[in-house]
């Protein structure tokens, strides 16, 4: 295995870590194991949501069951190194070739079906998240997002966030018709008619656009402070210049 | 340079008329000509300003070539005469014309690089780059010794020694024009020597030397935040060397590093693996697990010859000068956010303080003062500001999650980007962009974010 001479040096400059590793083997099990406790519930999911589409049985068995073994194997191999990554399982799916998603295989009843080509792929950068793989020159990822019409986006994103302010927005609108009827004794039909309550109506939907969650006037200000922050550092070295003489000023350059 | 020359004649004219009272009351600003205020101070008397550079690196060296050219007594202290320092070691094309180094320092001339995003999408940067264009690929040890050298070979004087400690004069001696006095060990060369205690007295001073800055500390300048960056030098079969011959890699992700960047970066014979990080320092070695893991089969077989890590800058220092000493390079912390580029701004600014010191003092003949070096740091923060400001904002974009560097690495495939962004680091002048294509980058870049962070969404649903 040309891996040796580089997991031999590796195993001098990590070997905190190694020693760690060779003491605890309870430990570098573990954390692999708890990758497939969250990978199988992926898997699952992966099952119901496109089990007719299918990924095939053996490569099923392949995916869960590598990591189960892995740690064992991963452990023996980790006495002389530490880059044996490679039995770290890699992303297959049947879908995936030569690094792009085969658009062919997502065709549905003549059409193409891009909620499941979004799915597959917030799949993959899931399982490379857990799994970083090695980007290679052979096999070069090819698969660019942009591919996907942006009506498939709005479709997945954005009607299920509208559904959420709209209802909101009802729910809002409700309550204060029936809270200001009770207050004033103005019906739902005089209250339309009213102009203080067209206005009314009109600040909430604002806010309600700009507010969605709570965090978000939060987030605002912790935008604001993060976007002046480094000014703040470098200007830091010009607050004592305010007390200095006008002399100083004068000393500028042209 | 045309106008220190005018300004010479001038002061020498000034000297003459009214050498009495001018120490006394400033001259009053004229419209024609501002005077600094320096040129009022007294004329040094049988001999020339000296000034001492603390650190020998590329702003060290720059700083004390200023200054002895510019016929000022100048003492370069440096402890690691053959310090090869952790460091990238990229310099920009323009570095090579403004600083005159010779070609055969530059061990590689990087003409294409990769982005790898999270999801191991690459993008080739560098094909706008012209024929003549390339970033340099140094090794420290070498372009360090060679400034340093033509600073001595310019009439410095280069000691080896390590800075103490310094002493500053009183309050009102630092007006007054009293010395700093120095405290070092100086070292004879000869291993194993003890070396033995010595002081210099020097009218100014010029911190250069590095994150871990004594100037700093003994002047009060306080800390910066750092990010530690850590490098592995690994020597790589021939074969996968060819692949590294000019290309230099940059990884993004959450697992290389949260908040900077991988790298596989050529050098003379070899390759460097590395990463860095603010927020997670403790983490690092796990980082460097990664960046290896991420180029694994272009490095396998590679022998590790040298591991480094060092602390890189973020922002400057709250004082980056006080009485007659300024700091400059690392130990002001002129390192940009985003590209973590350091050389060419700590070359730069070691030249801008020298130059500063030449002028406040006439070449070397009279006293200078807080506010000659003052111009130093606002002509540094005019010119470049932007810069850092820019990649300050950029990283702070870009480097946020890993839909953001999805949406950054699309970003990059553009050519435009390239175009600019090549520009701007090889010349290191922000270029006017074209508005209709600023807006559709705009247009485009607003779009990878979005979908990366809709696919984000996507992958959060995917767990529960």
């Amino acid at each position: 295995m040309s891996s040796v001479a580089i997991s031999a040096s590796l195993q001098i400059s990590c070997s905190s870590q190694h020693v760690t590793r060779k003491v605890q083997p309870q430990a570098s099990v573990a954390r692999p194991s708890r990758y497939v406790g969250s990978k199988q519930v992926t898997h699952v999911a992966t099952v119901n949501i496109e089990a007719p589409k299918g990924l095939s049985v053996a490569e099923q068995q392949e995916r869960s069951g590598l990591p189960v073994d892995g740690p064992n194997n991963t452990h023996d191999k980790s006495e002389h190194s530490l880059e044996t990554e490679p039995s770290a399982p890699r992303f297959a799916d049947e879908r995936w070739k030569k690094g792009t998603w085969d658009l062919n295989m997502f065709v549905k009843d003549g059409k193409m079906d891009w909620d499941c080509l979004i799915e597959a792929e917030a799949r993959r950068r899931k399982f490379l998240e857990v799994y970083p793989e090695a980007s290679t020159n052979e096999e070069p990822v090819l698969f660019q997002s942009s591919i996907i019409p942006w009506w498939a986006w709005l479709k997945r994103s954005y009607l299920p966030e509208a559904e959420l302010l709209n209802g909101r927005a009802a729910m809002v609108g409700f309550f204060t018709a029936y809270v200001v009827d009770g207050l004033t004794g103005l019906d739902m039909v005089g209250q339309t008619g009213n102009f203080v309550c067209k206005a009314a109506l009109f600040v909430t939907i604002i806010s309600i656009i700009l507010f969605r969650k709570t965090g978000d006037l939060e987030n605002l200000g912790k935008l604001v402070d993060e976007a002046t922050f480094y000014d703040k550092q470098w200007q830091a070295s010009w607050k004592d210049q305010n007390t200095a003489s006008p002399a100083d000023k004068s000393g500028k350059n042209v | 340079m045309s106008s220190s020359v005018v300004f010479k004649s001038f002061t020498g004219l000034l000297h003459s008329s009214s050498a009495q009272d001018h120490h006394l009351k400033p001259p009053r600003r004229r419209t024609t000509f501002r005077v600094s205020a320096s040129k009022t101070s007294p004329r040094l008397q049988n001999r020339n300003l000296r000034v001492a550079v603390i650190g020998g690196g590329p702003a060290g060296g720059c700083a004390a070539e200023t200054l002895a050219k510019g016929g000022i007594e100048t003492y370069l202290i440096e402890r690691k005469l053959d310090n090869c320092k952790p460091c990238g070691g990229a310099i920009p094309l323009c570095m090579v014309g403004e600083f005159d180094l010779p070609l055969d320092i530059i061990d590689r001339k990087v003409t294409k690089m990769k982005m790898i995003s999270p999801s191991n999408i690459a993008v080739d940067i560098g094909q706008t780059l012209k024929p003549h264009e390339y970033i340099g690929m140094v090794r420290r040890e070498v372009l360090d010794a060679y400034l340093r050298e033509r600073a001595a070979k310019n009439g410095a004087q280069v000691i080896n020694g390590l800075f103490m400690k310094m002493d500053i004069p009183k309050e009102g001696g630092v007006k007054g024009g009293a010395p700093y006095v120095l405290h070092y060990t100086e070292y004879d060369g000869k291993a194993g020597g003890t070396g033995v205690k010595k002081t210099l007295e020097v009218d100014a001073v010029i911190g250069a030397d590095g994150a871990n800055s004594r100037v700093a500390k003994a002047i009060g300048a306080g800390d910066y935040e750092y990010a530690i960056a850590f490098q592995e030098r690994v020597k790589i079969p021939d074969d996968k060397m060819v692949y590294y011959e000019n290309l230099a890699e940059m990884y993004v992700g959450d697992d290389v590093s949260p908040d900077f960047y991988g790298w596989v970066f050529p050098k003379c014979d070899h390759v460097a693996v590395g990463t860095g990080t603010v927020t997670h320092k403790g983490d690092i070695k796990k980082f460097q697990l990664a960046t290896r893991n991420r180029a694994r089969d272009k490095i396998l077989g590679g022998k590790i010859i040298r591991v480094e890590a060092h602390p890189i800058p973020e922002h400057p220092r709250p004082r980056r000068l006080s009485g007659r000493v300024a700091l400059v390079g690392d130990a002001a912390g002129y390192v940009t956010k985003c590209s973590g580029e350091g050389i060419y701004f700590a070359a730069k600014s070691g030249r801008m303080c020298a130059e500063a010191i030449v002028e406040g003092s006439v070449n070397g003949q009279r006293m200078v003062e807080e506010s000659d070096l003052r111009n130093y740091l606002e002509k540094w923060d005019k010119t470049y500001w932007p810069t850092y400001k820019v990649l300050d904002i950029l990283q702070k974009v870009f480097y946020r999650s890993n839909p953001a560097r999805e949406a950054f690495v699309e970003m990059c495939a553009d050519e435009y980007v390239q175009k600019m962004t090549f520009d701007s680091y090889l010349y290191k002048k922000v270029a006017p962009g074209n508005p209709l294509e600023d807006l559709k980058l705009a247009v485009n870049t607003i779009g990878s974010l979005v979908r990366a962070n809709a696919l984000r969404k996507e992958m959060e649903k995917l767990t529960v």
